[in-house]
């Protein structure tokens, strides 16, 4: 089984092969970008941009659908609320809705943000790997280590934590299945009822993991894994000409979607 | 079911006999008559990202009530999806799992799919219960049992398993040691009284005692008429206990029926990544007919002597 969280397309694009913290920072600059411009024109332009960095991606559109499709009923729900109570001159009135063009266009422009956003912020999580998008992380956040918070050991749980989902997640399909076995019922009864059916799937889980975490953390310390020590790294980070290349492209399409 | 009633009056018999109560001889009934199972032309494949996995193609075999039947293969070779699309955890994308004679399209087949049995690999994963008890009554009560004959079952069910439950029905299943614990699991799918148990390479990771322990178990249901699967790499263990051979290899059957040590049965287990068990190799480095290699240790002794 494949679990579905699907949130990496591995790939030898020119965007997969962009560093983790170029793309990092260069995602977060147009997303600030986003919610500071107010106006259909400067979404269009960091829209566009998306749109390039998705082609250039080689990911197919499904994939985008499966990370948008989760924040469908965010965006719906942006979209209802803004049309129905946004001030404005109403065309049309019911019940206590008013309906307003500027509703409309409000509501409108709202959703679409959204829509860029996730579109923006999938092309990072769809190109990278999410260890290297930790490291990369961890990189960024060295500046901190001078407050005393402690961000490589912080990377390490996130890697450790990332690469345990697909682990966790086979082990918990193959408990359901051999309690499926001995009649156990998951998908019938009210909630309760649901959730007491998971007893018999959620303690082999926990002990599990916690024999696992045991396991891991001897086997780390026969390794001589030491906290608080910066750790070197078998394939560092390497920033070149193209990542240089995307945060000038990124500041000028900032730029563009600012201005126009 | 006679025995097992008297909850508390039997005793451990570890020290006496040189193994747990209800395993050495000692009459425990057993669940039974076994169940004829057939499958024709099975195909099944694993969803994946890119292109789905097939795991099985066109597999068709048939084996009569109470007969046992080796499932042997190299890993990946889908002896595991095969038993879980027996048991009917997954369903096949082509063909169909015979029970009793019985098509799934008939109306006892949900019925006839309760009373198979499916033991998992590393099964003591699947034990949560706050007591060995409650643990094995687990599956004999989903199945809606009235209780008097759920603790009937659970009593006959340790018992079976060599866990007498006036020693082991209040321990904590957490509490036990692998080998108790795989017999445990073991029991709570004996509870459930299965016509058809197939097991998931039961052997995987136990020590010798165990092992011949566990292997005691099942010929002893075997013995009851019980229909047996067992998939495994222990050639051995499995020559003891299987007179029927189904071998797969990429999903697809290399061959099926009765076992029979011949110069073709060699080739074949060769083949597949396997060795032809160790009686069969000694009988045939001794120069006699392979073919009539004897299947445990205390035969070979009785025909050398």
């Amino acid at each position: 089984m494949r679990p579905a969280i699907a949130q990496y397309y591995p790939g030898d694009s020119v965007v997969h092969r962009l560093d983790a913290r170029a793309k990092f920072v260069a995602v977060t600059a147009l997303a600030v970008a986003l919610f500071v411009r107010d106006a259909f024109a400067g979404l269009a332009v960091f829209a566009a941009a998306g749109v390039v960095a998705y082609a250039l991606s080689g990911v197919p559109a499904s994939w985008f659908w499966r990370a948008f499709r989760p924040l469908l009923w965010l965006i719906g729900l942006t979209f209802l609320t803004q049309l129905l109570f946004a001030p404005g001159e109403p065309f049309f009135s019911w019940w206590i809705f008013d309906f307003s063009w500027e509703g409309l266009q409000f509501a409108a422009f709202l959703s679409l943000r959204l829509l860029v956003l996730v579109l923006i912020g999938s092309v990072l999580t769809l190109t990278t790997a999410p260890l290297a998008l930790t490291d990369g992380l961890a990189w960024l956040g060295r500046p901190l280590r001078r407050l005393r918070v402690p961000t490589d050991e912080l990377a390490l749980m996130v890697t450790i934590a990332l690469r345990f989902i697909p682990t966790l997640l086979v082990e918990l399909d193959q408990i359901m299945r051999a309690q499926r076995a001995r009649g156990a019922d998951f998908g019938s009864g009210g909630p309760i009822r649901r959730a007491r059916a998971l007893v018999p799937v959620l303690t082999p889980l926990f002990v599990l993991s916690f024999r696992r975490a045991d396991e891991l953390a001897l086997a780390m310390e026969a390794r001589c894994y030491r906290p608080g020590i910066v750790r070197t790294r078998l394939h560092p980070l390497r920033a070149g000409v193209a990542d240089a290349v995307l945060l000038a492209v990124t500041a000028a399409v900032i730029a563009a979607g600012l201005l126009v | 079911m006679s025995a097992s009633g008297e909850r508390g009056r039997r005793r451990h018999r570890a020290e006496a006999g040189g193994g747990p109560a209800g395993v050495n001889g000692h009459a425990v009934p057993v669940p039974g008559p076994g169940m004829a199972l057939w499958c024709h032309g099975l195909s099944f494949s694993y969803e994946e990202a890119r292109a789905p996995i097939p795991a099985l193609r066109d597999v068709g075999f048939e084996l009569a009530a109470g007969r046992s039947l080796a499932l042997l293969g190299a890993s990946g070779s889908g002896k595991s999806t095969l038993l879980q699309v027996i048991k009917g955890l997954d369903a096949p994308e082509a063909g169909e799992v015979g029970l009793d004679g019985r098509a799934p399209a008939a109306p006892e087949y949900a019925a006839l799919q309760r009373e198979v049995g499916l033991v998992f690999q590393t099964p003591e994963l699947q034990l949560f219960a706050a007591s060995a008890r409650e643990d094995v009554a687990f599956g004999p009560r989903r199945l809606g049992r009235p209780e008097t004959e759920v603790q009937a079952a659970v009593d006959e069910a340790m018992e079976l398993v060599g866990l007498p439950p006036d020693v082991f029905a209040g321990r904590h299943p957490y509490a036990l040691s692998g080998g108790e614990q795989r017999r445990l699991a073991l029991a709570g799918v004996l509870a459930m009284r299965p016509r058809l148990l197939l097991l998931d390479e039961p052997f995987v990771s136990l020590d010798p005692a165990t092992r011949r322990e566990l292997a005691r178990i099942l010929a002893r249901l075997r013995a009851a008429g019980v229909t047996l699967v067992l998939a495994t790499h222990d050639v051995d263990l499995a020559w003891a206990l299987c007179d029927e051979l189904l071998v797969l290899d990429g999903g697809r059957v290399l061959a099926s029926g009765p076992w029979e040590a011949g110069e073709a049965g060699q080739a074949l287990l060769v083949a597949s990544r396997l060795r032809e068990p160790f009686l069969v190799e000694l009988w045939r480095r001794l120069g006699r007919d392979p073919a009539r290699a004897p299947r445990t240790a205390a035969e070979a002794a009785e025909a050398l002597r």
